[in-house]
Formats: structure tokens, C-alpha cells, sequence
């Protein structure tokens, strides 16, 4: 045998660089739009301008009078596809026939009408200027809270009440528990409408091959293997008929967890032209069409103890659905009444959820999907309470807090936290941000007249989605490690990232299983042709959960490894580490790559084993994990104009056991601009006729990298018991963190003005009247 | 969004409401209007070229002229339509006289939808105040013709 | 985002360009901020562009006879940059580093930004400050205006058909000249949603000269004449200032949109005018 180098460096728990980055930066990555097929053909799509609209007639002739032009189809085409589905079910659920295009009516502004097939991209989008809708507008209703007025146009004419559903959920004795309260606070908090604008919009390529009756989709998604099965079904195609590849996606934040009309509608294009066919999103139609996040109306009241015991939380959920369900948009609220309790001891709640249509693009889910808008209630209200009492917004927070020793704690909203420790990421964040110095500066800031504030929010999650029984189509997911007869590494995951990094991740755990060099593993994902079926990447389960199947994965393949190992060594007492199986009698060893190679040549297997060194394995969650921290943000408003200064971040997250600090970090503060794009600077805005006057970058702002403070990051590390490498999951954590914070701390500037709550996004003019009428709204 | 505003042209009230509800000083007067025909009693169809320096509109659409009180005021209902979006507005123009001129305040609401609403709300406000007061001053230089 | 179908024309000299842009059908192409974009959205769909970026001899910034002289082509970065506006014109430069972003001021130029006449834009309320003058030229002619003259209303300008921007002539700052560019940027477009530029000259411990060029208030950029009068001649105390910018919303229609309404941007003009009056006279 040769030499062989034991490998002991490990890499769990490193700040590796991004082994996707060099490809990223360079723009060397591939994708949607950078395929390329011989005779590809290219779509466009005529979108509704109106919000509600009858279609009188479509004229299509002078399209299709142009050399150039191939194929126009609109709805009466497309009957016999689809509808796009929705995956979401709650008992009286009314769904809207989700038509791929529309057929005698349109629903909200940039509901697709026809697509237009066309030798390139310039005459496809031409050809939309030649085609001729009669419309006759309908009265159109885009507010949630105006379309459940009595009299309001209907949204779906056989729902004259635009109530998609309505939910409720309870638990202890609520009335028992305000009737008992020193104090009860009431308010209206509105979560708006946010535009997730991925840095990559959406973009379809299909290519039908007659021959072998076979679809290829390739499509900027989360989740391509649901794709698969959702789209073959809306197509009639059989699924072992339709390939689906997410190359390169550049960004998702939940709007591509999702199935589109046009992945669809592209499939139907290239079965009938036989040509592969390309459409790409505009942004335009990515702020049209590609779902919103968030749009809540909740109406809060918290009861409490006059020492700062919470007794009970009370919610009237009204969310705005947009016209349509996509894939899991009725389910989205009920998240957020999951996430009810937050991470505090009281037991009583009451919720109220009704699912609104309204003439607009439909919600789904964005960036903490539910948990976000429940989050940003909660800790408004605790903070309300707070000021109610004249407690201090820390100190009603470690009195609520459910204690270390209570986990597995069972929640009145029937989740067990698996572990926490609340109030240690609070003492950190307080520590980190120096608070109690900060409010002695606040105290002389408040003496100059200065509008100083300092914000916490103390929040918990629900991650790691999830055991299959409470996640819609099943939350497992699966992962293959396949050592190839060089010794090479490959991983298959199901976990399909848009960004996140697990190229580099689940390489980090190979390399401290296998002992192998991180370059020689490489980390395969999105192509349903390759890859076991998959769940996705999405409520951040990538790693906790894809993860976990990487590493059972390895666990058999590392007992296979030694079988071999065994046989090579021609022992019967071997161990592997550092990428060598060594004799534990002679010290003899024997490398990877060696047992790697024997396994494939095969000449002598070990009893019972088969040929090769792969193994697959489908992992299915227990539970939900339940991450947690504690952000602090100091502000400072300047009372002139009503402008923020976030002059602090201090954000202590705990997301369980880290693979990799650096990409925790960059989750973090992704997580945190995003959340400070709705706390300050992000709304969707739709006029009285549901016309979407933010319909570009130009008006719609999200926060650009020279409007996003240094965040100071710290962690505290709390394994959860629910995988074995004990990672929580940290995707959302910084967008759920951060909104309540940043309001918390504004609402504190603006308290001795005898402000109590402002809703978001917190721009100058609102907080200028604000000062203006000395806080009174 | 709504639209308010006044403007002074050099006629006596009973000249000046003949003169805003003339098709031939309509025409020459709306920015762009290349064609006003009559269609009914108090209907116009038109089509407009809006062109404010690089932006550029063609509008087809539909004016009518309802509740008139010779000379004091009547209601004016436009709607348009184009590529690149289309508006729907409604106002009363009230004119009282002012030292041998008359004071013409209109008060309406346009509704704008298509692309124009939504990539270019952070300058309609302005564009439109624009396109009004370019009326207006046309108006005004064929109200100083004799009639 | 695609434009529609037009005629492309990139001309070598000037001359050539007048001659293609002299009918008044053509389009002039000069950084292509503002007009691309239009362009892909299909709000402006010229049916021939002129490029005037194979011109040689547009891009310069030179001082002659006690003025600096600036090429339309000149970008903004070259502006924000130059040693010698950042030494003897410097408002013009502190001004052109609040443009748009890194992208933008790479490409975009002042000729073409003037000539866009965005009633946002940055450029104007500096020129107008700094009492600048453009020259424009035509196919055999060509004339020169005070920059005042050259606005006149949202997206509109004093250029006739088939005239462009040649050139921007802004003053060598005497001693003693405080400038200052105050804005607030729109989160989302960056453009103005009010824009300040302030410039004082001080003279026997009174204020000699103001001058106040205020953008992204009004539909045009415009000279606060009667803020700079209620200026000049006080000691510049900061009731003096509170005081003349009261004066600059005086009878000013103020725009209005989503982001901020007519009465809280006149509010904000009114503060910004303070704030930049007081830093330009702190660096006078």
C-alpha cells in the first residue's frame, strides 16, 4: 500500500469562501437566459392593463400577418391546460379557476391574455403592439379591508363577498384572560404589500422533442422537482415525460417557490411549435405578475399584567390574497397564527383569519412567509404593553420569555419548540449594543431635544420546513454522495439553493466525513434528470434539512467505505478518518481513492455489498426547528424632516450549530436589508383601480448596499436535538428580526411626542406629520 | 389623482364657454390632437400625439361635454386610450368673469392606468399641469384673435 | 424592455451630426441615461437616433479666460473628478457626485442630462447657482444662452428642432465663494425630491452675493431670486437664512408625488435651503 497522508483539518465550522462565488462575480454562470438552442423561438405576453375587465374580442390578425411571427394563442387555446395549481387546502377553501391565460375576463393588471411565438425576441415583443383586446373595465377593488365592504365589486363574480376563506384558531381561555387584565392594548398594524424583486426576474425555456415525447423545462425555480410533477400534470404529460432544470437561479426569496402560468403555458408552446421556445421576465412583468409578499391587516390587542405578564394576544388577520391562490397562498396567514405566541410564556390566544381576494397580484410567499407580519405584531404589541406599564421593553421580554429548563416546550398553537435560550441571546444583544449606556445617551439626547430611539426585537421562527405532515407536498428531503472511482466526491441534493450556498455547505460536510479536499467534492442540484426527487429550498430548510440528508448519506456510505476498506486491508477491525480506512491491529492503511477505485473495479466485494461507493438517502424531519435572537437598533430621527438614521445594528441571532460563519453572516444581513426595505423604504402601491403605481425601480425602492448600516453580528449556539448536526436554519431570520426592531425604535424616538405605533415603511413625510401634529396621527 | 387649478383667458364668460367647447379651438388648442371629430350632440372623437420631449403617446379617445350652464360652467368627460396606457378623467370647468376676462377653474380627477401608471407616477403630477397649461395658453392666443 | 425598431446614426463630427438631427425628426443620443430606458419601456420610441458619442472633441473640461468650459460629452464622473473643477468651480463637481449612482455618472453626460431637462435633475440647480451659460449649435448656427433662459417647463427646454447642447461655461469661483449641494435623494430613482445649491460670497463681514438654484421642487429647476435678495447684504446669521428660505417656496407650485407631497417638499426645500446655505457660507 502507499503512503497515505491522514487528513485532519476540518472545514465544519470554518469561514470558507463561496465555492459558487468565482463563476457569480465573473458572470461566467449560467442562466435561464443564457441558454441557447438551435431554432429556438421566443415568446412575449400580452398582459391585461386593466385591474377587472370583460374581454369583448382579441384581434390577432395583424400579429400574425408579420413574416415573423409564428403563433399567437389566447385563453380559447389553452383549454385543455392547466390550471396553474395551488397546493394549499383549508376547509372551505374557495379556489378560482386559475386559467393559464385569460379567457372572458381579467383579474388584475398584467393578468396574461396571449403570447405571442416569434423567430426572435424584438418581433415577439413588437407583435404584442399588433394585437387589438376590446375591453370593457369592470370596477376593480385592490384595498383588502374595502373589498370586505358590503357593496364592493367582486373580485370573482360568484364570491360577491371576496372571502376566500376564513380561519380561526384558539387555545386557553381567552375571554377568561382579558376580562382578568390590568391593561389591554388595542391596535391596527398593517404588514404591506412588498415587491420580493429577485436580482434574476423569471424566465422559462422549453424544448419539446417529438421524437422521444419528452418536455425539457428549464426555469429560474426553488423547486424543481414539484415543478415537474405540478406542470406535467397541468400539461397531461406523464412526469417521467418532462425533464424541469433550475440552472443558476439568481435569487428567489420565495417568489419562485412557486408554479407559473407561464412554465405551463411554455410547455404548451413548445408541444405545439416543436421549436425550444425562451421567454424572460421583464421587470415590469416581475413587479406585475411574479407574486407579492406580506399584505396584511392585522388588528392586535394584547392583555396584560400590570408587573409585565402577558395573559393573551387576540388577532383579526385580514390578508390580501390578490385575485388568485398560487401555489401556497392561502396558507401563508396561517403560518403567522402558528407563530402567534412568539417566544413567550402566555397560553391564551385567539385568531381570526380571513383570506380576502382583491383585484391584484396574488400574495405567496416572501421572505418569512407569515412569520415576519406575526413577528413584527407581536413584538409591536409587547412593546405597546411595555409603554403601557412604563416597563422597560427588555425587561417585559425576560419576564415573558419561555425558560431554558421548559423545552421542549409545547405551544398553545400546537408546535414544540425543540430548544431555546431567550434570554441569554438578549443579555448578548444588550451587551453587544451597550444598552443600558444607550439609554443614559438617550436620556441626554431626549435634554437637546433630539428624537434618539433604541428598538429590540427578541424573535422566534419556525424553520427547518418541515415534518411532511404539516408542510404541503411532504418536507423531507433527499441527497445522494457518490465517490467516484477516482476518489472525487459528487453530491446530489434535492434542496435545490437560489443563492444560498450549499455548493460550499454540504462540501464542508463532506470533507469532515470523507476527508477529502473541498475541491474535489462537487455539490450537483436542480436538475430533477440527475437529482433524486426533491423538496426545494425554501423556510429555511436547505441546510438543516438538506443537510441532514447529505450527512445520513454519508453515514452509510462511510460503513460501505470501511466494508471495503476492510476487505483491501484484509481486516477485520478498521476505522475511517481523515479520508483513510486504517487496520486498527497493524496501522496499515489505505486511502479513499484506493477503496473508491476497488469498489468500482469490483474485483473482489466484500460479502453482501454491492459494486460502487453511492448512497441516497431521504430524510424525514421530526419537527420543525425553532430558531431565535435578539435584534437592537438605535435611531435617530431628525426632526426637521422626519428622515431615520439607523445608527446602530446589533443583531444576535441563534440558528443552532453553524457549518459556516461567513455565509450565517451574509444570510443575516441579506435577511436584515430586506427587513429594513419594509420597515423604511418598500410598499407596494395600488391606486382605487388596482393600477400598481410602483411598477419600477424607479418608485419602488429597496435598499441599495450605500443604505444599509454596518450591522454588528453575534450568535449564541444552541444545538436542537431535531438533526443530528443540530442546525436550526437561519434564511429569514434577519427580514423577521428586523422590522419590528427598526419600528420599535422609532416609535421609542417619536415616544415623547406621545407616539405609540406607526406603520411601515417609516418614510419622512409620515414621521415629518407625525412631529408636525406633536404625535397625534 | 386629482387635477385643480385656474387659468385667466382674455374673453368675456359667454365668448370664452362657446370657445371651450368649440371642436376647431379644441383641436387647435389640445396638446398633440391631431384629429376631433364631432359624433354626436356634445361627443367628440379624437386622436392625440402627446409629446413631451422624448416621451411620446398616441391617444385615441373620446370627449363629451354633459350638465352645461351657459355660461358658467359644464362638465367635461375625457377618456384615451394607447399603448402606452390610458386615462379616464372627469371635471367641471366653472368660469366667472374677471375684468372683462374670464377666471376658467377646473376641478376633476383622471384616472391613469397602463404603463404611463405605473413607471410614471413620480411625474405626472407635473406632466399633467403641464399639458394643462399648454391648453390653456393656446386657448388663450385664439381667444385674442378676433373672433 | 425591448425599444421599437429605429434608425441608429453615429457620426463622426459634428458637422455630420447637425446635418443628420438639422430636420428636427432625429433623436441625439448622448449618454443614453434617461432616453434608454424610455426607450426599452416604450414611452419614447424615436424613429431615428443620432449618436453623438463617435464625436470627437465634445469631452473636455478646460479653463479659458477666467471661465471653465465643459464638452457636452463630458460624463459625470469626469466632472466629479476633475482637479480643476474640484480646485475652481467646485460646486459643479460636488454636485455631479450626487448623481444617480457609479453606473450612471460613468456614462451619462451633462450635455444630455440638460437637455433631458428632468425636473429632478441635479445638474440645474448648480448651473443656475453658478449663473452658467450653455452654447447650443445647429446645423449653421449656433447661440449662446444664460442657463436661466434655458428651462422652460417639465422635460422642456429652449432647444429647437435639430439643436443641441455644445457646451457648458460655468465661472472661475472668486475668493472667498462658500457652495454647497444639499439634496435628498428619492430612495428608489436617487433622483432629487428637492435639490439645493447654494453659493455665498462674503464682502465686509455682509453677505456680497447668494445665489440659491433649487431642483426637483417645481416642474422646472429655477433661480430662488427673491431668497438670494433677502440674503444679500445680511450678516448671515441663521435668522437671516431661516429667512430667506422661507422666500424660496414663495409662490411656488411644488410637485408632488407617492413619495412626498407638494406642502411637505416645499417643507423640505425650505430646510434644505437652510442647511445648505449654512454649510456654503461655513466653507466661504
Amino acid at each position: 500500500m502507499a503512503t497515505t497522508i491522514t487528513k485532519t483539518e476540518t472545514f465544519v465550522g470554518k469561514r470558507i469562501r463561496r465555492k459558487e462565488d468565482p463563476r457569480l462575480i465573473t458572470g461566467t454562470a449560467t442562466y435561464v437566459d443564457d441558454i441557447q438552442m438551435p431554432g429556438m423561438h421566443y415568446a412575449a405576453i400580452l398582459r391585461s392593463p386593466h385591474a377587472a375587465a370583460r374581454i369583448l374580442a382579441i384581434r390577432t390578425d395583424a400579429a400574425l400577418r408579420h413574416p415573423g411571427v409564428v403563433a399567437v394563442f389566447t385563453g380559447k387555446d389553452v383549454e385543455g391546460i392547466g390550471p396553474v395549481p395551488c397546493g394549499a387546502s383549508l376547509p372551505g377553501l374557495r379556489v378560482p379557476y386559475h386559467s393559464v391565460l385569460a379567457r372572458d375576463r381579467v383579474y388584475f393588471v398584467g393578468h396574461p391574455v396571449a403570447v405571442v411565438v416569434a423567430r426572435d425576441r424584438y418581433i415577439a415583443r413588437d407583435a404584442l403592439d399588433w394585437i387589438e383586446v376590446d375591453y370593457e373595465p369592470l370596477p376593480a377593488v385592490a384595498d383588502p379591508e374595502k373589498a370586505l365592504e358590503p357593496g364592493a365589486p367582486a373580485v370573482h363574480p360568484e364570491w360577491p363577498d371576496n372571502i376566500a376563506f376564513t380561519y380561526h384558531q384558539e387555545a386557553g381561555d381567552v375571554d377568561k384572560a382579558f376580562a382578568e387584565a390590568d391593561v389591554v392594548v388595542k391596535q391596527r398594524i398593517v404588514s404591506q404589500r412588498l415587491i420580493p424583486t429577485a436580482l434574476e426576474t423569471r424566465g422559462v425555456v422549453a424544448d419539446w422533442r417529438s421524437g422521444e415525447k419528452s418536455l425539457t423545462i428549464y426555469s429560474s425555480t426553488q423547486i424543481p422537482h414539484l415543478m415537474r410533477t405540478l406542470v406535467a400534470q397541468a400539461l397531461g404529460l406523464p412526469e417521467n415525460r418532462l425533464r424541469v432544470v433550475a440552472p443558476e437561479v439568481g435569487g428567489g426569496f420565495g417568489s419562485k417557490l412557486n408554479v407559473y402560468a407561464e412554465e405551463i403555458l411554455m410547455g404548451f408552446v413548445a408541444m405545439k411549435i416543436g421549436k425550444p421556445i425562451k421567454w424572460i421576465e421583464s421587470r415590469r412583468e416581475n413587479f406585475l405578475c411574479t407574486i407579492h409578499g406580506r399584505g396584511h391587516v392585522d388588528y392586535f390587542e394584547i392583555a396584560g399584567k400590570r408587573d409585565g405578564t402577558i395573559l393573551g394576544l387576540k388577532l383579526k388577520l385580514i390578508q390580501d390574497l390578490g385575485a388568485y391562490h398560487q401555489l401556497l397562498t392561502p396558507a401563508i396567514p396561517t403560518l403567522s397564527v402558528l407563530m402567534m405566541p412568539g417566544i413567550y410564556r402566555f397560553r391564551n390566544i385567539r385568531a381570526e383569519v380571513i383570506g380576502v381576494f382583491t383585484n391584484c397580484v396574488p400574495t405567496d410567499a416572501y421572505r418569512g412567509a407569515g412569520r415576519p407580519e406575526a413577528t413584527h405584531g407581536i413584538e409591536r404589541m409587547v412593546d405597546m404593553l411595555a409603554a403601557e406599564i412604563g416597563m422597560d421593553p427588555a425587561e417585559i421580554r425576560f419576564k415573558n420569555f419561555v425558560r431554558p429548563d421548559e423545552f421542549p416546550y409545547a405551544t398553545p398553537t400546537g408546535l414544540s419548540y425543540d430548544t431555546g435560550n431567550y434570554a441569554t441571546a438578549l443579555e448578548k444583544a444588550m451587551e453587544v449594543a451597550g444598552y443600558h449606556q444607550l439609554r443614559e445617551e438617550q436620556k441626554k439626547a431626549r435634554q437637546e431635544g433630539r428624537l434618539f430611539g433604541i428598538g429590540i426585537s427578541t424573535y422566534g421562527e419556525i424553520c427547518a420546513f418541515g415534518p411532511s405532515p404539516a408542510t404541503p407536498a411532504g418536507g423531507w428531503e433527499s441527497a445522494t454522495v457518490r465517490v467516484e472511482p477516482t476518489g472525487k466526491v459528487t453530491v446530489l441534493t434535492g434542496s435545490s439553493p437560489h443563492g444560498q450556498g450549499q455548493e460550499t455547505t454540504f462540501a464542508q460536510l463532506v470533507c469532515d466525513e470523507l476527508g477529502v479536499d473541498i475541491d474535489d467534492v462537487v455539490v450537483q442540484h436542480g436538475d430533477t434528470a440527475m437529482v433524486p426527487y426533491g423538496i426545494g429550498t425554501f423556510g429555511s430548510r436547505a441546510t438543516a434539512v438538506g443537510g441532514t440528508a447529505v450527512y445520513f448519506a454519508l453515514q452509510a456510505l462511510k460503513e460501505k467505505i470501511k466494508k471495503f476498506g476492510a476487505t483491501l486491508l484484509d481486516s477485520d477491525d478498521v476505522s475511517f478518518s481523515g479520508g483513510v480506512c486504517i487496520c486498527n491491529k497493524t496501522g496499515r492503511t489505505v486511502s479513499l481513492a484506493e477503496i473508491a477505485a476497488a469498489s468500482y473495479r469490483a474485483a473482489k466485494l466484500p460479502p453482501g455489498t454491492e459494486p460502487g461507493l453511492v448512497s441516497t438517502y431521504f430524510w424525514e424531519p421530526p419537527n420543525f426547528t425553532f430558531p431565535f435572537g435578539a435584534h437592537i437598533v438605535v435611531t435617530e430621527v431628525d426632526r426637521e424632516t422626519g428622515a431615520v438614521e439607523i445608527k446602530r445594528y446589533v443583531a444576535v441571532d441563534d440558528c443552532g450549530k453553524v457549518i459556516n460563519p461567513l455565509l450565517v453572516e451574509g444570510q443575516v444581513h441579506g435577511g436584515v436589508a430586506q427587513g429594513l426595505g419594509q420597515a423604511l423604504y418598500e410598499q407596494a402601491v395600488y391606486d382605487d383601480n388596482g393600477q400598481l403605481v410602483t411598477g419600477e425601480l424607479m418608485d419602488y425602492a429597496i435598499p441599495k448596499a450605500t443604505m444599509v448600516p454596518r450591522i454588528e453580528t453575534d450568535r449564541t449556539e444552541t444545538p436542537t436535538p431535531v438533526n443530528p448536526l443540530g442546525i436550526k436554519g437561519v434564511g429569514e431570520a434577519g427580514t423577521i428580526a428586523c422590522s419590528p426592531a427598526v419600528v420599535n425604535s422609532v416609535v421609542d424616538a417619536l415616544s415623547p411626542l406621545g407616539v405609540r405605533h406607526i406603520d411601515m415603511p417609516l418614510v419622512p413625510e409620515k414621521l415629518w406629520r407625525l412631529i408636525q401634529k406633536g404625535g397625534q396621527a | 389623482m386629482k387635477i385643480s387649478g385656474s387659468y385667466t383667458l382674455p374673453a368675456a364668460p359667454e365668448r370664452t364657454y362657446a370657445l371651450l367647447q368649440d371642436p376647431e379651438a379644441l383641436a387647435a388648442s389640445m396638446p398633440g390632437c391631431r384629429e376631433l371629430v364631432r359624433t354626436a350632440e356634445d361627443e367628440y372623437e379624437m386622436k392625440m400625439n402627446v409629446v413631451i420631449s422624448s416621451i411620446q403617446g398616441l391617444f385615441a379617445g373620446k370627449i363629451r361635454v354633459a350638465d352645461k350652464e351657459f355660461p358658467a360652467r359644464f362638465r367635461l368627460l375625457v377618456e384615451g386610450d394607447g399603448k402606452i396606457g390610458f386615462l379616464k378623467g372627469e371635471g367641471v370647468l366653472t368660469l366667472s368673469p374677471a375684468d372683462g376676462a374670464t377666471e376658467v377653474h377646473y376641478d376633476g380627477e383622471v384616472q391613469v392606468g397602463g404603463m404611463i401608471a405605473g413607471v410614471g407616477q413620480r411625474l405626472l403630477d407635473a406632466t399633467a399641469k403641464y399639458l394643462i397649461k399648454r391648453f390653456f395658453e393656446k386657448m388663450a392666443a385664439r381667444v385674442e384673435q378676433p373672433s | 424592455m425591448i425599444p421599437q425598431n429605429f434608425t441608429y446614426q453615429a457620426p463622426k463630427t459634428l458637422e455630420e451630426a447637425l446635418a443628420l438631427l438639422a430636420d428636427g425628426t432625429a433623436k441625439p443620443l448622448a449618454g443614453g441615461m434617461s432616453l434608454i430606458p424610455l426607450m426599452k419601456l416604450r414611452l419614447a420610441a424615436p424613429e431615428r437616433i443620432v449618436d453623438l458619442g463617435r464625436i470627437p472633441g465634445l469631452n473636455y473640461i478646460r479653463e479659458e479666460d477666467g471661465k471653465i468650459r465643459i464638452g457636452a460629452m463630458t460624463t459625470h464622473y469626469e466632472i466629479e473628478t476633475s482637479p480643476l473643477l474640484r480646485a475652481r468651480c467646485p460646486l459643479l463637481a460636488t454636485t455631479a457626485a450626487h448623481i444617480g449612482d457609479m453606473q450612471v455618472r460613468n456614462v451619462g453626460t451633462i450635455g444630455g442630462s440638460l437637455a433631458h431637462a428632468d425636473p429632478a435633475a441635479d445638474y440645474p440647480a448648480a448651473l443656475l447657482a453658478l449663473e452658467a451659460e450653455v452654447r447650443l449649435v445647429r446645423a449653421g448656427g449656433e447661440r449662446t444662452l444664460p442657463i436661466r433662459d434655458f428651462f422652460v417647463d417639465v422635460f422642456t427646454t429652449a432647444l429647437e428642432p435639430g439643436e443641441i447642447v455644445r457646451e457648458v461655461v460655468v465661472p472661475v469661483e472668486a475668493p472667498g465663494t462658500g457652495t454647497s449641494y444639499q439634496k435628498v435623494a428619492h430612495p428608489a430613482s436617487g433622483f432629487a425630491v428637492v435639490g439645493i445649491a447654494a453659493r455665498v460670497r462674503r464682502g465686509d463681514g455682509k453677505i456680497a452675493l447668494a445665489r440659491l438654484g433649487v431642483t426637483g421642487l417645481a416642474s422646472k429647476p429655477f433661480r430662488a431670486d427673491a431668497a438670494e435678495k433677502r440674503l444679500e447684504g445680511t450678516d448671515g446669521a441663521e435668522t437671516d437664512l431661516r429667512a430667506a428660505a422661507a422666500a424660496v417656496t414663495e409662490g411656488v407650485e411644488a410637485n408632488s408625488d407617492l413619495y412626498a407631497s407638494a406642502e411637505y417638499r416645499a417643507h423640505l426645500a425650505r430646510v434644505y435651503a437652510v442647511r445648505g446655505l449654512r454649510s456654503a457660507l461655513q466653507a466661504a
